[in-house]
């Protein structure tokens, strides 16, 4: 099995020397149309911690984790990522936050080689320093021998395994990982698995969310359940459910509610 | 690294790969100058054998096809991004967005100055126009239309790539606005093309680099919103 170096951010220091949350978030609510896929979800979440993010389809963990990510603004409530106030300065957070979608988002004609140069540049590797850490990327999810043909030709697991190692060239303090299991076979998911572990000890704050409710949640520190667009459940180290929000006592306006 | 080399860095890396999906995807590529050569000689037929109409209709043509071209270029090299979600990570990636814009522009600057490249020589075997003496004026004509037409093209193209109508759509936006960009480019082909006896040239060309200079800087202003959601 190929060595696999993990490349964290710097830890901050929140005021007078306490460490800030990994994750914060009051009454986080998300309206598309006048149907809400979240509805006032206050959720923190300890630096360090894996936590399992379950629930039925459209229950809103890829809407929480998208936000979490900056990929979308919440409609009400605040966020900070890190003790960063991640909607006032989204900028800052996005060198810290790094989130493996659904979609895979390769460039088809790039071999994957190239597709992973790209990314180590965009992630602040020099050409040079960049070159070992895709090397290293690539034989860790086992795709150093295909690395120089392009993704078009790529199967599912194959582009999902890449995705990977785009992560892997990254240096995330909160990594959001939406359905990683998703589309690969039993050796593909076991990689998954070793990576989360790898990214737990090194002290990367890891959120999960899947349909394989027992592989993550033996995982995981900590399981936080979401049903209907609001916080169902939450259990385990290191993650604590904030006050019910004002907007699910007012029943904010929701298709999502009425589940 | 400092802020400057690293956005040198990632609007290079942003062109390249811009520019190597452009080069291996070769049918988009080609068949975007097949159609702006379509465009050259169907206008040629319409107009008929008259030389001298040929060749006062030349610089217009030649513009309305690089225009046309260009909007099929500035869709697909945005289109590259939309593909399997490409553009929201493009967007979480810790960058600056500036650089972002940079790297998309000089990719449709580069595609543009290629397609004029290619162009011009069509233009001037189909309407039989002598371009000999002129070729480095009608270049620096072509350079500071593919850098205007690719900073506005890429602002637009950034807008409407999440749109669904975004084929329909990035015309009806841009065309109005890049209007006198076309203008100034087919007044300096003109006068390049004539000898510039009245000596408005260089107004042209000035004219040109201002259009270019705002549009850049408003492009590399505001793209950074169209990122966001």
């Amino acid at each position: 099995m190929p060595q696999t170096t993990i490349y964290v951010a710097p830890r901050l220091a929140g005021t007078l020397g306490t460490i800030p949350p990994a994750v914060a978030t009051v009454e986080l609510s998300r309206l598309f149309g006048r149907s809400a896929a979240l509805a006032g979800v206050s959720l923190t979440v300890e630096m360090g911690r894996t936590v399992a993010l379950l629930g039925p389809n459209g229950a809103g963990k890829t809407t929480l984790l998208r936000i979490l990510a900056t990929a979308i603004r919440p409609s009400y409530g605040s966020l900070s990522i890190d003790g960063i106030d991640a909607l006032g300065d989204p900028e800052q957070v996005r060198g810290r936050v790094v989130y493996l979608s659904h979609a895979t988002a390769h460039y088809d004609d790039l071999t994957a080689e190239e597709n992973l140069r790209f990314a180590a540049t965009m992630f602040g590797w020099g050409e040079r320093e960049g070159m070992p850490v895709v090397q290293d990327a690539l034989a860790t999810v086992d795709l150093d021998g295909v690395a120089g043909e392009r993704v078009r030709t790529y199967s599912a697991g194959m582009r999902k395994r890449l995705a990977l190692a785009r992560v892997l060239v990254a240096r995330p303090s909160l990594l959001l990982l939406d359905e990683p299991h998703a589309a690969l076979d039993a050796d593909g998911m076991a990689l998954v698995d070793r990576l989360i572990g790898l990214w737990r000890d090194a002290g990367v704050t890891v959120m999960i969310a899947s349909h394989q409710a027992e592989r993550v949640s033996s995982l995981a520190d900590a399981t936080v359940r979401l049903d209907g667009g609001l916080l169902a459940e939450v259990s385990g180290a290191g993650v604590a459910a904030g006050p019910v929000g004002a907007s699910q006592r007012r029943g904010i306006a929701v298709a999502g509610l009425d589940r | 690294m400092t802020d400057l080399r690293r956005g040198l860095a990632v609007a290079v890396a942003i062109a390249r790969k811009d520019a190597i999906s452009e080069l291996r995807g070769r049918q988009a590529a080609g068949s975007t100058l097949f159609f702006a050569a379509i465009v050259l000689l169907l206008f040629g037929f319409a107009l008929g054998p008259d030389s001298q109409r040929l060749g006062e209709a030349a610089p217009g043509l030649l513009w309305l096809a690089i225009a046309f071209g260009g909007l099929l270029t500035m869709a697909r090299l945005h289109q590259l991004e939309a593909d399997d979600g490409a553009f929201e990570q493009l967007a979480l990636y810790p960058v600056d967005r500036r650089a972002i814009y940079a790297g998309k522009a000089l990719a449709g600057a580069a595609a543009m100055l290629v397609l004029g490249g290619l162009l011009l020589p069509v233009v001037a075997i189909l309407y039989g126009i002598p371009i000999g003496a002129a070729w480095l004026t009608l270049l620096a004509v072509v350079v500071l239309g593919a850098i205007g037409f690719a900073a506005i093209g890429t602002a637009y193209a950034g807008l409407t790539v999440r749109m669904r109508a975004r084929e329909v759509m990035l015309p009806l936006l841009m065309l109005p606005i890049v209007a006198p960009l076309l203008l100034a480019a087919v007044k300096a082909t003109v006068a390049a093309l004539g000898g510039d006896p009245l000596g408005e040239l260089g107004s042209w060309l000035q004219l040109l680099v201002a259009f270019d200079v705002i549009m850049l800087v408003v492009g590399a202003g505001t793209y950074g919103f169209l990122l966001e959601d």
